[in-house]
């Protein structure tokens, strides 16, 4: 039942269905104020990334030996690091990195469990059993821990890091498309195309897709703040991303631990800037899940 | 039941296969085999060399015999050598698993100490300044990033109280004291993490259960808050956090990853990924391929006492 969607509802509740899912979404942010403490978060994000160069206030690869290892002042409100970079515009980039890895390893992720959740939803029988038994494969191994087998192989990188990301996100993705295009199949316009001789593709994006976008797009959002953090970890474990890039895992492991007594400044804002997007993130998802499962909301 | 458990470990069976063969796969998908690539990048070995190490290894077989030695290997306890310090794995890991089980189990106590407690509290003071205070805490708990945390203690340990934990490791047979000194700040911060989602758990299934009819019997009988609360309703609550536990055992084993390198203590954590980054593949495919067995055991292991307490599930 959680995946009833919205041009659905219309023929059990219209009074609700006639409420487009953008306004859903405000109308829970207006219900929890933290709904929109996060989504405010996640612009501030967004827009740190989009305009670091006019943000930052010095470029975060240029090195000021004769300022190493200072604190926090008017000129450098976070500091400097080892080799006088400035710490705020180094978050202000690594804002980018972070945002990067985190869109598209779970776009990549997304899109290939929802590939592989459609057609074993679609199909069942022994396509369904056979992915289903490589999803449960997969799953045995810890996120963090595949991640990282899956990086060492192809060669510790920003890219990589993505890209092994992505794999750790599909078996989750696969299944909750998988339930979703299950139980959207009961529908009984799906049955009345199959009956009139709709072709499988048709059905498949036109009928059935549709059900399944608003949990796929729940499960992203919270996926975001996960895949922000596995990569930071990679970085902070020195097989993401590499020296020099400015990278708030890597801030953390690089200088951050080295220098942690005399400077704590290194290690407490990089942590701060990953605690606050994975924060707001899983926020976002919460808020999301609220406004849009049919569930919650009929309430 | 035999039935049911039959079922479940045949269930079990493929899955631990297709685990072995995503972790041997994975380490044979590059271009050319691990070998050449690890001595390929130091440059100084000969060709000669490189040949009799890689028939050494088995590398110059095809692959459906290096991984049926590789399976014989891990079901008969001898998964070979490290290409990197040459010791035995078993070896390595009969000094790593010790530190590993004793990091997991003191973050498992302190985690179940500090949730469950907070999560009654924030369920039985509902919107309170207790309540939202235990929230915070729990949401925390899930957005802070352990080697973020992990960094942050040390640091302050040592800029604070001038304390920093013993390096080199002592078991807890030799010296408990020393041991509880190296272990008890890192099992706090893995501890810390798991307690995050736990809390929220037990919080969410003592509001439940406190609307129960039977809880407000309880009450209408004119039985004392505590005794309602802790010998009713948190015995019904206390289910499905049994199996939030549960499903953080993936969490709490890879966060010992994270954890162990911070704190420098030499469990599987560390091991893996010292393995990792100097491309010892022999000892990263154990080690990868023991946790999968690992969690897939306990796992299992889980459905069967559900099965076991709880009838209506072997019927399904």
């Amino acid at each position: 039942m959680a995946t009833v969607p919205v041009r659905v509802a219309t023929f059990d509740a219209p009074e609700v269905a006639t409420i487009s899912s953008t306004r859903m979404l405000l109308l829970a942010m207006r219900r929890k104020p933290l709904g929109a403490v996060s989504a405010a978060l996640l612009v501030m994000i967004v827009f740190m990334a989009v305009f670091a160069p006019v943000l930052a206030p010095y470029d975060p690869l240029a090195t000021q030996p004769e300022i190493r290892l200072s604190a926090p002042s008017r000129a450098h409100p976070f500091g400097t690091d080892d080799i006088g970079r400035d710490v705020l515009s180094r978050i202000i980039y690594g804002a980018r990195i972070s945002l990067w890895v985190g869109l598209l390893a779970v776009g990549i992720g997304t899109a290939a469990g929802m590939v592989i959740g459609l057609l074993c939803g679609y199909c069942e029988g022994r396509v369904d059993l056979v992915f289903q038994r490589v999803m449960d494969a997969i799953q045995a191994i810890p996120a963090l821990v595949l991640a990282l087998a899956i990086v060492s192989v192809l060669r510790p990188n920003t890219t990589n890091a993505m890209l092994a990301i992505a794999m750790v996100i599909i078996p989750g993705n696969s299944r909750i498309v998988r339930g979703a295009v299950l139980s959207a199949k009961q529908n009984r316009y799906v049955e009345a195309a199959q009956a009139i001789g709709c072709r499988h593709l048709r059905i498949i994006l036109g009928h059935i897709l549709p059900n399944v976008t608003a949990p796929i797009l729940v499960i992203a959002s919270i996926w975001l703040g996960n895949a922000i953090l596995i990569e930071a970890t990679l970085s902070f474990l020195g097989v993401g991303t590499q020296p020099p890039t400015p990278s708030w895992g890597l801030m953390l492991s690089s200088t951050g631990r080295a220098f942690m007594e005399q400077a704590p400044w290194l290690a407490i804002f990089p942590g701060l800037a990953i605690s606050l997007a994975v924060f707001g993130f899983n926020l976002f998802g919460d808020t999301l899940r609220d406004a849009w499962d049919p569930k919650l909301r009929r309430k | 039941m035999q039935k049911y458990v039959l079922r479940r470990v045949l269930f079990a069976v493929p899955v631990l296969v297709l685990s072995s063969l995503i972790v041997f796969g994975l380490m044979r998908v590059m271009p050319g085999d691990a070998l050449t690539v690890l001595m390929g990048e130091s440059g100084n070995v000969g060709e000669r060399e490189l040949a009799k190490l890689r028939k050494d290894l088995g590398l110059d077989r095809p692959y459906h015999e290096q991984y049926a030695l590789w399976l014989w290997q891990m079901v008969s306890l001898n998964p070979g050598d490290s290409i990197f310090t040459n010791e035995p794995i078993v070896v390595s890991l009969r000094k790593a698993i010790p530190v590993t089980l004793e990091l997991a189990a003191l973050a498992m106590i302190i985690g179940l100490v500090v949730a469950v407690p907070i999560g009654v509290l924030s369920a039985t003071r509902q919107d309170t300044a207790s309540d939202y205070a235990g929230r915070v805490v729990a949401v925390s708990g899930l957005s802070l990033p352990d080697f973020w945390l992990g960094t942050l203690v040390i640091t302050f340990a040592a800029i604070w109280f001038h304390w920093i934990p013993p390096i080199g490791y002592v078991s807890l047979w030799e010296s408990p004291w020393r041991n509880l000194q190296q272990f008890l700040l890192p099992a706090a911060v893995l501890g810390f993490r798991l307690s995050a989602a736990t809390m929220r758990m037990t919080r969410s299934t003592v509001l439940e259960v406190l609307r129960e009819d039977y809880v407000r019997t309880a009450w209408a009988k004119g039985l004392e808050g505590r005794i309602v609360v802790y010998k009713h309703a948190l015995k019904n609550a206390l289910i499905p956090v049994v199996t939030i536990v549960g499903g953080q055992l993936g969490v709490l084993l890879a966060g010992t990853v994270v954890v162990e390198t911070i704190f420098a203590l030499p469990g599987m954590g560390r091991l893996t990924v010292e393995a990792i980054l100097y491309r010892d593949y022999p000892v990263v495919q154990t080690n990868v391929m023991l946790v999968a067995a690992t969690l897939v055991t306990l796992n299992l292991m889980i459905d069967l006492t559900y099965a076991w307490l709880d009838p209506r599930i072997r019927y399904r």
